[in-house]
């Protein structure tokens, strides 16, 4: 923060090193303007391709912006997979608010424990979190326990429980709850609060952000993960909607190599081009409408994992 | 002092007695890492048997080694995964570094603050896509529909064409059946890595960037140093820990592919994949098609090779770091 404040005032301050500096200065827009737009070029385009016609397309390629505009695809997909999509969206919904707040109880719970200095073995704790992220078992014997023992396969919770508890938010919410001053608890213990009510009353309302913060973190895990569901899940009704996108756009590709003869590809019928922008756009909707308002806690969030390291 | 001696002495029963709370709000979690992270550990042994179903992981026969030699000496995709995956690493390293990078230096050099504010959420959006997404936006730009007619040798278009294509044919190129070439597929996925994590990883630099001293800038104005020196004397040697650090943390995860980016990005395309496959994607592939104690066993010498390189750099990092190392 501070260096950004010097930097402004050195530029004020020396008018006569302006004009010697104005390549550095030109070239940062162009740079960071350049990559800006690749970010942003392909969003768009995906979006306005959804909005055109299959025939346009298929004549012109594509395009960011067609002749025509129009709502056709979302009107097809809507009376021929309506039900579809709408049921993968129920199950997405589902399993991100369920597994997020699951997520959170979880998190918050052992982050506090370890926070505090007075739990002995708080590191013994700490390290047997910290050895999951260093050393794994594999997929193999991960899929193998999960089908043949928990019986996850075609089951919803496939697709929360293996990801409900992430060590890197764990560590992420113990730096947050460690900032909490310790005099406070120290006041509600005098009172003779238990440590559950010292949770429940003081660490949890004085963390309002970082639960946020770290909510988010988990909420995004929870939308984007289609790798489970490729896993666990052949049941279509079960098919949240990444993977539902998934199984379109995968088909297309592999057609697309032209390793599968022509014969086989012509009976499997591809979706149309606008179809899968279309359901792209569907996929990602709920993050575009949010991004403006959940950016600043992923940043906020990346910033105080960096600084802890 | 001596209270803290007194402490000490206190045996496991008096921090239950006291404490005891604490640790059953660690019990949830535990159980969940001993569930999915744990308990997987025991089905390792599943790399020393010839699994099947019926028998279950400690039911199947012992067969010892026997996976191992396989996947080593029978195989001859097991170097070609490897270096994939050491390839794919290290242009990403290289230029997951450059970039974000860079990025940050620039980013730091505006004063515009709209235009500061909306380049950086720009730049962050693609971390917020998962890898389908990023596979089915790929798509738009690489889907190819056209052929050359044999008897005149002239393009004809047969469909709709993404925009590298349409950029190829503007350029007086002809275009590119980016689905059936392989040969640029290394470059794509490490393109498209870079890309989506280059947000993300700019925002880490310049949250190292806003803890530097300003007063040295200060001082380097007040010298007639320009913004350029500034940037290659005092900011990039400054930034040089935070990116030692990132470096060693990725070089310790080098023998790990992202199945995600791969699958996500080229789906079921075997004459792609080829290029791209990495241990990870071979393991999930070779589990349908080998067998579970085979793919076990490279998920082993992965899991084995990546724990040794994690702990290399943790060393050197706490060596460079004064004693801090990465965990």
């Amino acid at each position: 923060m501070s260096q950004r404040k010097k930097g402004a005032f050195s530029s004020e301050g020396g008018i006569r090193q302006s004009s010697r500096d104005r390549w550095v200065v030109v070239l940062s827009y162009i740079f960071v303007g350049v990559f800006a737009l690749m970010c942003l070029y392909p969003l768009l385009l995906t979006l306005t391709v959804s909005f055109t016609s299959e025939s346009l397309i298929a004549r012109d390629g594509y395009r960011l912006i067609p002749e025509a505009f129009t709502a056709d695809t979302y009107t097809y997909i809507f009376a021929h997979s309506g039900v579809r999509i709408l049921r993968s969206y129920g199950v997405t919904l589902l399993v991100t608010v369920v597994g997020t707040l699951m997520s959170m109880l979880v998190t918050c719970l052992i982050s506090y424990a370890i926070s505090l200095k007075e739990m002995r073995y708080r590191n013994v704790i700490a390290f047997i979190c910290n050895f999951t992220s260093i050393f794994s078992a594999g997929l193999v014997p991960w899929y193998v326990v999960c089908v043949n023992w928990y019986h996850l396969a075609n089951s919803i919770w496939a697709l929360i429980l293996p990801a409900m508890f992430s060590v890197w938010n764990m560590f992420l919410m113990r730096t947050y709850f460690r900032s909490i001053s310790p005099s406070l608890y120290d006041a509600a213990k005098i009172d003779g609060a238990g440590h559950w009510k010292i949770f429940f009353s003081i660490a949890l309302p004085l963390s309002k952000t970082a639960i946020l913060t770290v909510g988010m973190m988990y909420l995004l895990s929870y939308w984007n993960n289609w790798w489970n569901a490729l896993m666990f899940i052949s049941d279509r009704d079960l098919y949240p909607l990444q993977y539902y996108l998934y199984s379109i756009v995968s088909n297309v590709n592999a057609i697309s190599s032209g390793r599968i003869p022509a014969g086989a590809a012509a009976t499997i019928r591809l979706p149309s081009e606008t179809v899968k922008m279309a359901v792209t756009i569907i996929t990602i909707g709920p993050i575009i409408f949010l991004y403006p308002f959940i950016q600043r806690y992923f940043v906020r969030g990346i910033m105080t994992g960096a600084v802890k390291e | 002092m001596e209270r803290a001696v007194k402490k000490k002495k206190q045996g496991f029963l008096w921090e239950m007695q006291h404490n005891g709370a604490l640790y059953i709000m660690c019990v949830p979690a535990l159980i969940l890492l001993l569930m999915f992270s744990y308990l997987p550990m025991g089905g390792m042994y599943m790399a020393f048997t010839k699994y099947n179903v019926v028998d279950g992981i400690f039911g199947s026969p012992f067969v010892g080694f026997q996976n191992f030699t396989f996947f080593f000496s029978g195989n001859p995709y097991a170097w070609n995964v490897i270096a994939n995956t050491l390839i794919l690493n290290f242009w990403g390293i290289i230029f997951g570094t450059i970039l974000p990078v860079s990025l940050a230096i620039f980013m730091n050099e505006i004063r515009n603050g709209p235009f500061k504010k909306i380049s950086q959420s720009a730049m962050f959006f693609p971390y917020f896509l998962s890898w389908v997404v990023v596979g089915a936006i790929l798509y738009g730009f690489l889907t190819s529909n056209f052929r050359v007619d044999r008897k005149t040798g002239e393009l004809i278009l047969t469909g709709a064409n993404g925009v590298a294509n349409r950029l190829l044919v503007f350029l007086g190129q002809s275009p590119i059946r980016w689905y059936a070439e392989p040969k640029y597929w290394k470059a794509i996925i490490i393109f498209i890595n870079v890309w989506k994590w280059a947000g993300y990883n700019s925002i880490i630099y310049m949250a190292a960037m806003t803890g530097f001293d300003g007063s040295l800038y200060e001082a380097a104005t007040i010298d007639g140093a320009s913004r350029f020196q500034q940037i290659t004397h005092l900011t990039i040697p400054m930034l040089k820990p935070n990116v030692v650090i990132l470096t060693l943390m990725s070089i310790g995860r080098i023998f790990f592919g992202d199945t995600g980016m791969i699958w996500g990005v080229v789906g079921q395309n075997s004459t792609v994949l080829d290029a791209v496959n990495v241990i990870d994607t071979y393991v999930y592939s070779s589990m349908r098609t080998m067998g579970f104690g085979f793919s076990t066993a490279i998920g082993l010498c992965q899991s084995i090779m990546g724990l040794i390189m994690i702990c290399l750099a943790n060393s050197v990092a706490k060596k460079i770091n004064d004693g801090e190392g990465l965990f």
